[in-house]
């Protein structure tokens, strides 16, 4: 039994895999989820994706082509700031390996510092 | 009251001063398995403790017929303020208390709540943008330059690592990050981490509870390193931090983790001696047991020399 979450997944690696815009049918095809899933569910899906602003879609005929709205790089790294940015919030547990400062943050602690100092 | 006074004095004096000592544990190169049992169970004994000396002001004798061998003086000494003084601070300190303590539920449960909402939408966001590789926990590949490495708790948890990882250290040193990341999961860290900072809030003016977030984050740190050590070896956890830790932008300096990473580097070099796990787990029972009873120890000494001069 495939999740929502996975499904959408699953169907985000197919528009990546793919270099140009695809038809549901054709996105039904390449997907390997291990059983043949129903073409409405896929379509809702991508309806989904796209609602949320992960794919594009432009009407061909009859039919919508999608394709996504960004490359996989930068889904990565917009869902890395979302993730590590609130995770600078004190509510959010995260733990890191070990984080290296960008030049923003040791900017916004440079001048943190003078008024907040740390408690020992 | 006497006993009771004696007993929040012994807790608070516990509240204020074992923070020192629990770093000073730390820095030499204690297991931080066992420092983190002895920090948690010393806050338990506070607690408990402050509720034996409210227990103490409602029970009219205190015990005391177990020193009834005492000389008269004792039993002045013991109570030291008239019953219906001692009986209205004993409700008043129960009233506290259970005040507390609820506070405690209401604010853990709420935190826990949000964590839990923010996580999953993370978790929604990450799945989708990367590449899923199965296990337990499974493995979320990122496709980034920079090498970060984190775990989301869940049920199951996940851990999250950049192909910038893979692409900037040896094999060995990725090996060491991931297995300190699935130490994290195992180890439920990611719940202490979140009992310490409700801890912290209720009882901000303790020092015991203000610097357990600090402290508890820097220690289930070491408590995952000290997993990686032992499955990878002292070295790729030290090189895997190292290249970690610089591999930002040129001439960045480390941010908020750059105290945590020296202590870790300098808890590297202990790693190797670490004694084995049966050794390990006695060291925690130990350091369980005497920070719970240190708080009445400290009380009932106090009692004791009290009584001996001004009994004698």
């Amino acid at each position: 039994m495939h999740g929502l979450g996975e499904l959408e997944a699953a169907v985000m690696d197919v528009l990546w895999r793919t270099s140009e815009p695809v038809k549901v049918r054709e996105v039904m095809d390449r997907l390997d989820t291990g059983k043949q899933l129903a073409y409405t569910t896929v379509m809702t899906v991508l309806d989904n994706l796209h609602r949320k602003g992960w794919v594009v879609r432009e009407l061909h005929g009859k039919a919508y082509q999608y394709e996504p709205a960004m490359s996989r790089a930068e889904a990565a790294s917009a869902a890395l700031r979302e993730v590590l940015d609130s995770s600078g919030d004190p509510e959010a547990v995260l733990l890191h390996f070990a984080r290296s400062a960008s030049d923003r943050e040791t900017e916004l602690l440079r001048k943190a510092l003078p008024r907040k100092p740390r408690r020992k | 009251m006497t006993v009771a006074v004696a007993l929040l004095l012994g807790a608070g004096l516990v509240a204020w001063l074992a923070p020192v000592h629990l770093k000073r544990l730390t820095a030499s190169g204690s297991h931080p398995r066992v420092v983190l049992v002895a920090w948690l169970s010393s806050i338990a004994s506070v607690v408990t403790t402050s509720g034996l000396a409210v227990t103490a002001l409602l029970t009219p004798d205190h015990g005391a017929h177990a020193f009834a061998n005492f000389p008269q003086c004792f039993d002045t000494l013991l109570h030291g303020s008239p019953p219906q003084v001692e009986a209205l601070s004993g409700v008043v300190g129960v009233l506290l208390l259970a005040g507390l303590l609820v506070r405690l539920a209401v604010m853990g449960t709420r935190t826990v709540r949000r964590r839990a909402r923010a996580r999953a939408e993370h978790l929604a966001v990450l799945r989708l943008a990367a590449r899923q590789e199965p296990g337990s926990p499974a493995t979320l590949w990122l496709d980034h330059e920079e090498p970060l490495a984190f775990s989301l708790p869940g049920c199951p948890g996940v851990v999250v690592a950049t192909e910038g990882l893979t692409r900037k250290l040896a094999g060995d040193q990725v090996d060491a990050v991931l297995v300190h990341e699935r130490a994290h999961l195992r180890g439920r860290h990611h719940l202490l981490v979140t009992a310490a900072d409700t801890l912290s809030a209720m009882l901000p003016f303790l020092p015991l509870f203000r610097q357990t977030p600090t402290a508890v984050r820097e220690l289930v740190e070491l408590a995952a390193d000290a997993v990686a050590v032992r499955v990878c070896g002292a070295a790729s956890v030290r090189a895997a931090l190292t290249a970690v830790t610089s591999g930002g932008a040129p001439g960045s300096a480390l941010a908020m983790s750059r105290d945590a990473v020296e202590a870790r580097l300098a808890h590297l070099r202990h790693a190797d001696q670490h004694a084995g796990r049966a050794r390990t787990a006695v060291s925690c029972g130990v350091a369980g047991l005497t920070t719970m009873v240190l708080p009445p120890f400290v009380a009932v000494s106090g009692l004791l020399a009290l009584v001996t001069v001004s009994c004698a």
